[in-house]
């Protein structure tokens, strides 16, 4: 046997990515948050290339040496010896280098003394900081979507376009763009307080709100990164509303939002990875400890005298997630609280949603009369979602033909696959429903 | 001889750059792809040893009297970044192997070198120099 075979068994490659899903990629956010306030935000790409090369070192050597004990403080050890050797080798860093490397020292001094609650309570405080610099109101918003989920998540460029269904050149451009909208205008990387927290909080929640309904709408992409889109933006409002410059009615609001919608996810594809509407959905595959934790934020979220669109949001989520079936859905409820929604977010597809409220408590013929007068309605025309719910409605009241044409006008503007599929299908069954019906009719006729 | 002849060769990856723009999961991808690539070569009796290099070190020269400098010593394209020694029957056979290399998609090079016997004085005896220590005591 050759020495090297002897002194270096290789584990099989499983064992390193056996570790808890995604450690990498969080432990990524944690450091670059600390990096970025040690080295100052101006440097988040030097902070960016200290966690990168940490993590190849750690997925080079655990291979050969096993997962270390404790894997978050070999990483951040390895992290802060990295940072220091950059620090007296970059000459940025020249003017600075004590001081940058007294605060190293103060994070192997942290390190030692793992799962401390005050180390903890400074990595949350380091995030924080890092989500309120993503999004901060200089940084476009769609920028800080993606800015948010390069520092913070651990996502690639590449990763991110495909989310977004744009190439990986331009969301590196943005990305660029938008690191050079914090340097240019100095944004300070710090928690904001006082009258100023306010203000920067809806920014983030409406960052975080964006980051979500990126995941959870069907625009396409891959499926399984939408699903991610929606756990990050979980997880990083699950960060806000701990922290106490996040415990805030609103904050709670969202998250609950977030987590009653999520937890629905499950049950929203087939295994052909078609939608199923609420009706067909297997309520056995709602994320049940979920929907408690929705539950419980939105307990939380009442703590204030303000209804804000992400409470009637959640309140509405929670009706869903609280009917044993279908037809236990609780309508006259749901229709109030898009009444009041309504008078946050005069926007057309909220209006839209409310008609189907509407039909379920009065009839198909009062939503039909309700889209009619929807406010801004031309604004929808081209938006497929409309045909689709005037196609039901038009179904519902046995209009074969009305039913027809708006799905077919549904089926033609939409370009998700799984929706093509659905409104196919539903073609389909209208016709095969009026053969059926024609042959009745003929075979009656035939008897008579 | 009846059996073919093997011979050492080294592959130097050279780029040490390859990681960046990836995410921690896509490293982690491509790293588990060169161990499973490892793991294979070594299981088919091709790979001897295999490591990757840190990046840092120290470049010894006599530039400035005998000096010692801090590396990188190379541009990053250009540093190396590992290490395998293999062992097959010809260069051609080993720059195929080279060309499965994960980290050739990123950005990576691989150099193959054939390795000089272990001793050079033993080419004067042409028996000697192909025999492997491995190969002697079997």
């Amino acid at each position: 046997m050759t020495k090297s075979e002897t002194t270096s068994p290789v584990p099989p490659p499983g064992e390193v990515t056996q570790v808890v899903e995604h450690f990498f990629r969080h432990e990524a956010g944690k450091i670059v948050s600390t990096l970025t306030r040690i080295f100052g935000v101006e440097q988040l790409n030097r902070a960016e290339d200290v966690v990168q090369e940490t993590l190849v070192r750690a997925l080079q050597t655990w291979p050969y040496y096993g997962i270390p004990r404790n894997p978050s403080a070999w990483i951040t050890q390895v992290a802060k010896n990295l940072a220091l050797d950059l620090i007296r080798r970059d000459k940025v860093f020249r003017n600075k280098e004590n001081e940058i490397a007294l605060l190293m020292e103060q994070v192997s001094a942290d390190a030692e003394t793992v799962d401390s609650a005050s180390r903890e309570n400074a990595i949350a405080d380091d995030r924080l900081r890092m989500m309120f610099t993503c999004c901060h109101p200089m940084v476009p918003q769609e920028a800080q979507v993606a800015l948010a989920l390069k520092t913070l998540c651990g996502f690639s460029p590449a990763e991110i376009g495909r989310a977004f269904l744009t190439s990986e050149a331009a969301t590196a451009k943005r990305l660029t763009r938008a690191k050079q909208r914090i340097r240019d205008a100095c944004v300070a990387f710090e928690i904001p307080t006082g009258d100023e927290l306010t203000g920067r909080l809806d920014g983030v929640l409406q960052t975080l709100y964006l980051l979500f309904n990126e995941g959870y709408k069907a625009s396409g992409g891959e499926h399984l990164i939408r699903a991610e889109l929606c756990h990050e933006a979980i997880r990083l409002a699950t960060l806000l509303a701990e922290h106490p410059a996040g415990d805030r009615p609103r904050v709670h609001a969202l998250l609950a939002l977030m987590l009653l919608n999520g937890a629905r996810l499950p049950a929203r594809l087939d295994a052909e990875g078609n939608i199923l509407r609420l009706e067909e959905q297997n309520r056995s595959r709602w994320d049940q400890p979920m929907i408690a934790r929705g539950m419980y934020h939105l307990i939380q979220s009442t703590a204030g005298d303000k209804a804000s669109e992400y409470h009637l949001q959640a309140a509405i989520s929670a009706c869903h997630c609280a009917a044993q079936d279908y037809e236990a859905t609780d309508w006259p409820r749901i229709l109030s609280l898009y009444d009041r929604l309504i008078e946050l977010d005069d926007s057309p597809v909220v209006a839209l949603n409310r008609t189907v409220a509407i039909a379920h408590v009065r009839a198909p013929r009062a939503g039909i009369e309700a889209v009619e007068i929807i406010h801004d309605r031309e604004q929808l025309n081209c938006y497929y979602l409309l045909y689709a719910v005037l196609g039901e409605f038009e179904a519902d009241l046995d209009h074969r033909q009305a039913a027809l044409n708006y799905f077919q006008k549904a089926l033609e503007l939409t370009t998700i696959k799984s929706e093509q599929t659905f409104f196919t299908k539903k073609l389909r069954e209208l016709n095969i429903a009026h053969a059926n019906g024609a042959r009745r009719a003929h075979q009656r006729s035939e008897h008579s | 001889m009846s059996t073919p002849t093997k011979s050492e060769y080294m592959l130097l990856f050279r780029g040490i750059d390859w990681h960046k723009g990836l995410s921690p999961e896509e490293i982690q991808e491509v790293v588990k792809q060169m161990y499973t690539w490892l793991d294979r070569l070594t299981a088919e009796g091709k790979a001897k040893a295999g490591k990757p290099l840190f990046p840092e070190g120290k470049v010894v020269s006599q530039k400035k009297g005998r000096s010692v400098s801090d590396g990188p010593f190379a541009e990053s394209k250009e540093a190396i970044g590992g290490f395998f020694l293999l062992e097959v029957g010809s260069l051609d056979e080993a720059a195929e192997i080279a060309k499965e290399f994960p980290g050739l998609n990123y950005g990576a090079m691989v150099e193959v070198r054939p390795v000089a016997p272990e001793c050079p004085l033993a080419f004067s005896s042409s028996e000697k120099s192909t025999a492997q220590p491995v190969r002697a005591s079997a």
